[in-house]
Formats: structure tokens, C-alpha cells, sequence
């Protein structure tokens, strides 16, 4: 009797050693090649603010990738500097380059200086886990501290507490794995996955003038959010074509809401999930291909929307299959459209100029920087194609001329003294010529705001 | 002081107001403390409109003899922050009860520096008199929301003065020393010290007439905000003191319809002349567009860069951003119709819906999924043209539940909600 209770024990205690003769110490030491230290600095008109990420080694061309919190998406490429990799414990820099963004899985790519990279290792050399891992297993991973601490690494480990959909599949530890970016691994050292940035935690914040206030913590440095080894492997080859990350496939709806069960329900859709479809860009592939507000997107290309959990998830999966696509490709939308079902032929387009491609100026003197008009800044703005003349505010510096007028970022600039601005071009002349002039007063701005208009007078003496 | 004075004192009353709120997915009570003037020997009493509107479920005067009596709103203007009360009369002859009723002074002879008296109810502390001088005669002070989401200020300029105004004193009069009420005291800047603002007795006397008369004021609206000119004439190269500058032109508005554009300057109004270069000569010239009659033909000469342009625009109706409140108790749902200015002003393509202004949590809206800014616009096939459908269709559900898909917007995308009992 004692020998067969004792049996399963023995058996649990043995499985690492059979897949892996290294102790944890030593694969940890071995797994440290894969990890870096990212150090960088976004310049903007008048300040530099330096960004400190951890990153994952992908290959043996020395591509790194940083999760895509490491970068706010207003940020142009040609904003980001100086980046420097440090191994940890190290306190030399190696330089590196950065290659651009993934518009799938969001990631930032850079790539390290040949120097470094005899000395790293892709985690894709490790094998990576063959099944989903389970309930419980222990997974463990690697920290790192500040710079002040030469990047010291530290050891993390903590046991799966569930895997989940959001919509990748992703394992969510009890307590923090790994650093956000860096790889997570099993006993055997087989890579699990990446963590991703981690999620906020609700807490009750109790003070002598508080008493007991919600409050959420995001922990930045460690997170227990994995997503798994092979959501992550097939992409680590998505090293952007470009630094702007193109091409990237494009829909065209910028209202894309999740069915509530409940809803679903209502509609008769039982175990089915959708989104409704809103805010359709004129011109744009949806409108092209006769997609309407309110209709009810149930699939694509012949798969069902998901349920997920929670609901809005949905909306990312759809966003996803999307993005997997390139452009010029034709995608199969099941919809629903008043009560009956149709599907629609939808051939995706190039996704239009963001944010970060934008063409930008800044202007010293009257303390502002403008850039062009973009077809998302109709949708914010309500105008039609036709009538997206102007440019937009970015960047307002603080006590300049332009502040002092009340100009904001993001206004959107649809006059220079009393002249319709019909291109970017146009605007920057006039702009250049305002700051030319040595004897002018002033400058009169019409500019937009939230549907509302006003004259903004610029004092330039 | 003067026997002009004491008589004035005897017309001061205490209001104290029950009224509903819908903010949190409910119809709820909330009480309030203003001050008031009697200004009638028919009991018609003066206050702010802050104090009293539609929304009171009741209303309870203290007169100087310390008793109190109800009374019933008979007209407001949020525009000017003015209410109009009558006593209950026939409680006021049952009791053998007397007042007295005030003098208005000429607000337009008032003096910067002339010394005044506040009367009213700071915190609560009833018959309070406070004392200063007249610190400004003319000071603008719009607010787009500033009584309990009505708009204010666009019409009038307002007395400054430091006697010391608190919360409470609202609705009560400004006084000079011979008793003669030159201001309807209303508003104060939290935190500051001694800035008290007033309604010119000449704007309340005409506009408490006009809410006696026919319980409303009635005004034009063109639909367009102007903005000051100072130190810009050299820019539009206008003749010294005219003109007044567009800031911004409410889309569809019958300003917008005539062609009139952000930055035009109106020079001339129906033939008159327009100066409008500083903040204070808006409100009165505002003033003068409202008070034309609605639906009437309005020329404006307008200058646009080195053009001259004559357009022609009639008048709409002045109405508020604010629509009908209401509540869907078993819902747990406050909502306030959506209007056609609120329409206008958030770019919304018509004024179908209804704003949620609050969920109970636990009951069947906030499951859902809805929230405060949530604009409803459809339920099932219905689409929330105005409240009575909304109300309809909430009273079937009443007598039998059953789950009703309700389409909704939120930052202008749309979104399916269901309703269950």
C-alpha cells in the first residue's frame, strides 16, 4: 500500500530531470543570452525623454523585439534615438538600430551591432513547449533591475493559474514570471512564451485622508502575463519591410463594437459572437464593398466570430484576422443586415497614413509644430474627404506665442491670417513667411476644435 | 439706516426648494437654500433661477415674520439666472399673514465705487446683511452650463461688487441705501475673496414682467458665437469701433444657412453698427439679436478679408442645449432628451435620442452595459424621435417584461444593449 501511494510522487519528481539534465541555475545562466536591456530617447521639439524596455533576442542577425508599450503610437520613427543594448550585469552599450513596428503583433523591432551578437542567443535556438502548459505548472523566467544595478538579472517564477483567449492565447501566472517583453520557460527550460505588459490590479488605498479608494497598479517591471511560445514563434519573423511598418491591411471601420451575449441572444445567434460596424471612412475597402453602419459582422472567411472573454476581445480577434491579411487581398464577411444573413466580398486596402508617418513641421518662433490632415482626423473631426482641407496641431510649446494664443494639439488649423489653407504645403509657406516677417504683430489662426471654431490671435512681438 | 431700508428687509424671504435630480439612474430629492425678494403686493417673489426651476417639486418661503409659507414657480430664465415665485395667497389671508414688497432702483444710474447692500441666506443664516461697493457695472460672465447644465450669461453683463456673497445669498437683492433694489444677487467665484456678481435690477424688472406675463421669455437665435475684436481691427483693416468678430457658427443654424463663416466680421446689424471689440459690449449686443422677433428676416453686412458681403438669415427660436429629464425607475436609467442645439453642438447627424444621464448599479440598464454619455437611439425598431416613445415603450415593458434591444452610441460608435427583466 505504501509503496503504490508513493509512486505518483515519484514520477512527478522525475519528469524534469528526463527532458532536461540541466538545473535551474544553469539553464538560467544559459537563457540570460537572450535577454537585453534597451535604452533609447524620443525627441520632440524641445525635450528628450528617455524610454528604458527589456527585449528579446529573435535571431542571429541580432533582431530584438520590444513590446509594443515600449513606443506611444503618436511617435514618428525618425523621433527615436540613440538606442543602446546592454546585456545584463553589463554596463556596455552595444548601438542598435530600430527597424520599425509590426502592426499584427504590435511589436518594435530593433537590431543590435554585429559586436554583440556572437554573445547572444535567439531564444528561438530553445526548443519551445510542445502542448498548452497546465493548471499549476511552474513556469519561471528572468527580471532585470535599473541601469543604476548594471541591468543585474534576478530569477522569477510562479505557477500557471489559467490560459485564456485576449484573443491570442495567453497563460496567466498567480504572481509575476518574467519582465515584460522577456521569455518565460518551463522546468526544462523549454520556452513557454513572452511576457507581455502586464495587467493593472485593483487595490484599495487606505491613508490617513483616504479611506479605502479603488486604485489600479501596473506593476512595469515584472508581469504574470504570458502569451504562449507558439502565438509568439510565427511571428518573430515579421521584421518590418519598412521602419513605418507597411504594408498593412485595412478595413476602414473605426467603430467596431462587441455583441454582448445577451444581445447575441436576442438576435437569435445562440453561441455566437459579432461586432456591430460603425463609423464607416468614406472610400474606405468596408464602404467600397457596401458594408453599412449597423451591420453585424458573424465571420470571416467562413470562421465564426469567437466568444471570448470578455467581450470586447472580439473586436481585437476581428482586427487580427484583418492584419494577417495583406492588402489587395479580399476577405469573406459574414454579416447580418436587418434580421438576414449576406456575405460580402471585401478587398482590403493599404491602411491610410498614421499618425507616426505623418509629414511635421515645427515652427520656432510661433511654438507649435503642424502636420498634414490624415483621413483619421476626418472621422475625428467629422468632415467628409472633400472638405479635409487644413493641417492639425501636434506639438504647442509651453509659454510660446502660439500657447499664449490658446492653440492646443490637435486643433486643426483651417485658416492662416484670414487665408483658407487648402494643403500642407500651403500651410508651411505661409507659416515660414509669418516667421520670416520681422515686423508683423501678430498672426490670426482660424482653427477647429471638438465641432467648434475660433479666431486665435498670435502675438509674435 | 434708512426707513426705505427697513421696509426693504421686511421684503427679504428665505426659499428653501425640494426639487428632483436625475443623475443617477433615479428621480431623487435634493434640497436646497436660496434668498428672494417680494417684489409685488400680489406676492410675486424674485429669486434666482438656480433656486427655483421646473425641477422643484416644492417650494417653501420664509417671510420676515419667520412664517413660512409655499409658493409656486411661474416662470424662469436660465439665460438671465431668473425666477419668478408667487405666494400661496390664499394660506397667506387663512393666516392673517403680511409682507411687504420692494422698490426696484435704476440700475443704469449706479456708480463704481457707490456703496451697497447684499441681503439673503449665506449657509442658511437667515436675514444676513452684508455691505460693499459697486466694484465693476459691467462685467461679462457666460457660462455654457452654468446653471445645472443650462447655459447662462450670454445676455447680460452683471454687477461686481465686494459685499460678501456666499451660497445662500443667491436669489437675494442688492440693495442701496434707501432700500431701492439695483441687483438680483447670483453668483460668487468659490475660493475668491469679496467677488460677488449681481443681476441688474433693469434686466430683472423686464424679464421678471415678461415670466409674469407669459411664464417664458421668448428669443431669436442665428446660431453664432462671437468673439472679441480688440487689438485685431488692424488685421481685419476696420474703421475704428465697429464690427463684431465670428468665432464659430453652429452647423445647420440659420447663420450657417445664410453663408455666414467662422472669421467674418459683422460690421452692421439690420442697417445699425456693431462694436463689438470688447468682452463686455457682447452680451448687450447678443441681447439684441435675442430680443427680435422670431422668424424675422435679420441683414448682416459682412466684411471677409477685403470682401463686403450682404446676408439674410431669419431667426429660429432660441432654445437651450438642455431637453426633457426623465427617469425609468425598474430600468434603473436617468435620461435627458437629446435637443436640436445639443444635436449642433456635438455634430450629431439629427436630434433623435436620448442622453443617459445615470445607471443605478444592479438594476437592468447598468447590467447591460450602458453608461452615463451613452446617447439611446433606437429600441427594438423604434427610433427615440422623443421621450413619449421612450415612455411607451417602457410602460408595455411595465406590464410585461420582456427584453428589449436597445441601440446606443457612445463617442459616435454603435452598440447593441439588452434590457432584461
Amino acid at each position: 500500500m505504501n509503496f503504490l501511494r508513493r509512486l505518483p510522487l515519484l514520477l512527478c519528481l522525475a519528469t524534469p530531470v528526463f527532458a532536461s539534465t540541466a538545473s535551474l541555475p544553469e539553464l538560467f545562466n544559459e537563457r540570460l543570452k537572450s535577454v537585453v536591456a534597451v535604452e533609447f530617447f524620443i525627441q520632440d521639439e524641445i525635450e528628450r525623454h528617455p524610454v528604458g524596455v527589456q527585449g528579446t533576442v529573435v535571431d542571429d542577425n541580432g533582431t530584438i523585439i520590444l513590446p509594443a508599450a515600449a513606443i506611444l503610437p503618436r511617435v514618428a520613427p525618425d523621433q527615436l534615438k540613440d538606442f543602446k543594448v546592454y546585456q545584463p550585469g553589463s554596463t556596455e552599450p552595444a548601438n542598435a538600430t530600430y527597424l520599425g513596428q509590426d502592426a499584427l503583433t504590435g511589436w518594435h523591432f530593433i537590431r543590435v551591432e554585429e559586436k554583440l551578437r556572437s554573445k547572444l542567443v535567439p531564444v528561438t535556438k530553445y526548443a519551445a513547449i510542445a502542448a498548452d502548459p497546465v493548471l499549476s505548472e511552474e513556469l519561471w523566467g528572468i527580471g532585470l533591475r535599473n541601469k543604476d544595478e548594471d541591468f543585474m538579472p534576478y530569477f522569477l517564477s510562479s505557477r500557471v493559474a489559467m490560459v485564456t483567449k485576449l484573443p491570442q492565447k495567453t497563460a496567466i501566472a498567480a504572481s509575476e514570471v518574467a519582465g515584460p517583453g522577456l521569455p518565460v520557460f518551463n522546468l526544462a527550460g523549454q520556452l513557454a512564451g513572452l511576457a507581455q505588459t502586464s495587467f493593472g490590479q485593483n487595490f484599495l488605498l487606505f491613508s490617513r485622508k483616504q479611506n479605502g479608494n479603488p486604485i489600479v497598479l501596473v506593476n512595469v517591471e515584472e508581469s504574470s502575463v504570458v502569451l504562449l511560445a507558439d502565438e509568439v514563434l510565427p511571428n518573430v519573423g515579421r521584421i518590418p519591410q519598412s521602419v513605418t511598418g507597411r504594408p498593412i491591411a485595412w478595413l476602414g471601420a473605426y467603430g467596431v463594437q462587441p455583441l454582448a451575449p445577451e444581445v447575441a441572444k436576442l438576435l437569435n445567434l445562440e453561441n455566437q459572437s459579432g461586432v456591430v460596424l460603425s463609423d464607416l471612412l468614406e472610400g474606405s475597402p468596408a464602404v467600397k464593398a457596401g458594408l453599412k453602419e449597423r451591420d453585424i459582422v458573424l465571420a470571416i472567411d467562413g470562421q465564426p466570430l469567437p466568444r471570448l472573454k470578455p467581450d470586447h476581445m472580439v473586436a481585437g480577434f476581428l482586427s487580427q484576422e484583418i492584419l494577417r491579411h495583406r492588402p489587395g487581398d479580399t476577405i469573406t464577411l459574414t454579416i447580418l443586415r436587418d434580421g438576414a444573413r449576406q456575405e460580402t466580398k471585401v478587398t482590403l486596402g493599404d491602411e491610410p497614413k498614421l499618425p507616426r508617418e505623418a509629414r511635421r513641421q515645427y515652427f520656432e518662433r510661433l511654438g507649435f509644430t503642424v502636420r498634414e490632415f490624415l483621413p483619421t482626423d476626418g472621422i475625428v473631426n467629422r468632415v467628409k474627404p472633400a472638405e479635409q482641407l487644413g493641417v492639425i496641431v501636434h506639438f504647442v510649446k509651453p509659454g510660446s506665442p502660439a500657447a499664449t494664443a490658446g492653440l492646443q494639439p490637435d486643433d486643426w488649423v483651417r485658416e492662416i491670417d484670414g487665408v483658407e489653407v487648402k494643403t500642407y504645403a500651403a500651410a508651411l509657406e505661409m507659416l515660414h513667411a509669418i516667421e520670416a516677417g520681422n515686423n508683423r504683430p501678430e498672426s490670426v489662426l482660424l482653427v477647429s476644435r471638438g465641432g467648434e471654431t475660433a479666431v486665435l490671435r498670435v502675438k509674435l512681438n | 439706516m434708512s426707513r426705505g431700508f427697513d421696509h426693504l428687509l421686511d421684503a427679504v424671504v428665505r426659499i428653501d426648494v425640494k426639487e428632483s435630480t436625475f443623475d443617477d439612474g433615479a428621480q431623487r430629492i435634493s434640497e436646497g437654500i436660496g434668498s428672494g425678494v417680494i417684489i409685488s403686493p400680489g406676492g410675486l417673489i424674485l429669486t434666482n433661477a438656480h433656486v427655483a426651476s421646473p425641477r422643484a417639486v416644492g417650494i417653501f418661503v420664509t417671510l420676515a415674520s419667520l412664517e413660512r409659507v409655499s409658493a409656486r414657480l411661474v416662470g424662469w430664465d436660465h439665460w438671465t439666472d431668473l425666477a419668478v415665485l408667487r405666494l400661496d395667497l390664499d394660506d397667506v389671508r387663512r393666516r392673517k399673514l403680511s409682507f411687504t414688497s420692494a422698490e426696484f432702483g435704476d440700475s443704469s444710474k449706479l456708480y463704481t465705487g457707490q456703496t451697497v447692500y447684499a441681503v439673503g441666506t449665506p449657509y442658511g443664516l437667515e436675514r444676513t446683511l452684508t455691505r460693499g461697493i459697486i466694484s465693476n457695472k459691467s462685467r461679462p460672465f457666460e457660462d455654457p452650463q452654468g446653471i445645472d447644465g443650462y447655459e447662462t450669461g450670454m445676455f447680460n453683463n452683471w454687477l461686481q461688487t465686494d459685499a460678501a456673497i456666499n451660497p445662500g445669498n443667491s436669489g437675494g437683492p442688492l440693495a442701496t441705501e434707501d432700500g431701492k433694489v439695483i441687483g438680483i444677487n447670483s453668483r460668487t467665484y468659490i475660493g475668491a475673496e469679496n467677488l460677488g456678481f449681481a443681476i441688474p435690477a433693469n434686466i430683472a424688472r423686464r424679464v421678471s414682467a415678461e415670466l409674469v406675463q407669459h411664464g417664458r421669455i421668448s428669443r431669436s437665435y442665428l446660431g453664432f458665437d462671437p468673439g472679441v475684436l480688440q487689438d485685431l481691427e488692424n488685421f481685419y483693416t476696420l474703421a475704428a469701433n465697429t464690427g463684431l468678430l465670428v468665432n464659430s457658427v453652429d452647423p445647420g443654424s440659420p447663420a450657417a444657412r445664410a453663408g455666414l463663416h467662422p472669421g467674418d466680421v459683422v460690421l452692421k446689424l439690420n442697417g445699425e453698427k456693431l462694436d463689438g471689440r470688447f468682452h463686455e459690449q457682447l452680451p448687450p449686443i447678443q441681447n439684441m439679436i435675442a430680443s427680435l422677433p422670431v422668424g424675422s428676416t435679420v441683414r448682416l453686412s459682412v466684411k471677409r478679408g477685403g470682401q463686403m458681403l450682404e446676408l439674410s438669415a431669419v431667426t429660429e427660436k432660441l432654445e437651450s442645449q438642455m431637453g426633457e429629464e426623465w427617469a425609468l425607475e425598474k430600468w434603473g436609467l436617468s435620461v435627458q432628451k437629446v435637443t436640436r442645439t445639443f444635436a449642433r453642438r456635438n455634430q450629431l447627424t439629427d436630434e433623435t435620442g436620448a442622453i443617459v444621464l445615470g445607471v443605478q448599479p444592479g438594476y437592468p440598464a447598468a447590467d447591460a452595459g450602458l453608461a452615463r454619455g451613452d446617447i439611446i437611439t433606437k429600441i427594438g425598431s423604434v427610433p427615440i424621435a422623443d421621450l413619449d416613445k421612450l415612455k411607451k415603450i417602457y410602460e408595455a415593458y411595465v406590464l410585461k417584461p420582456v427584453p428589449q434591444l436597445i441601440e446606443a452610441q457612445r463617442n459616435r460608435s454603435i452598440s447593441l444593449y439588452v434590457i432584461k427583466p
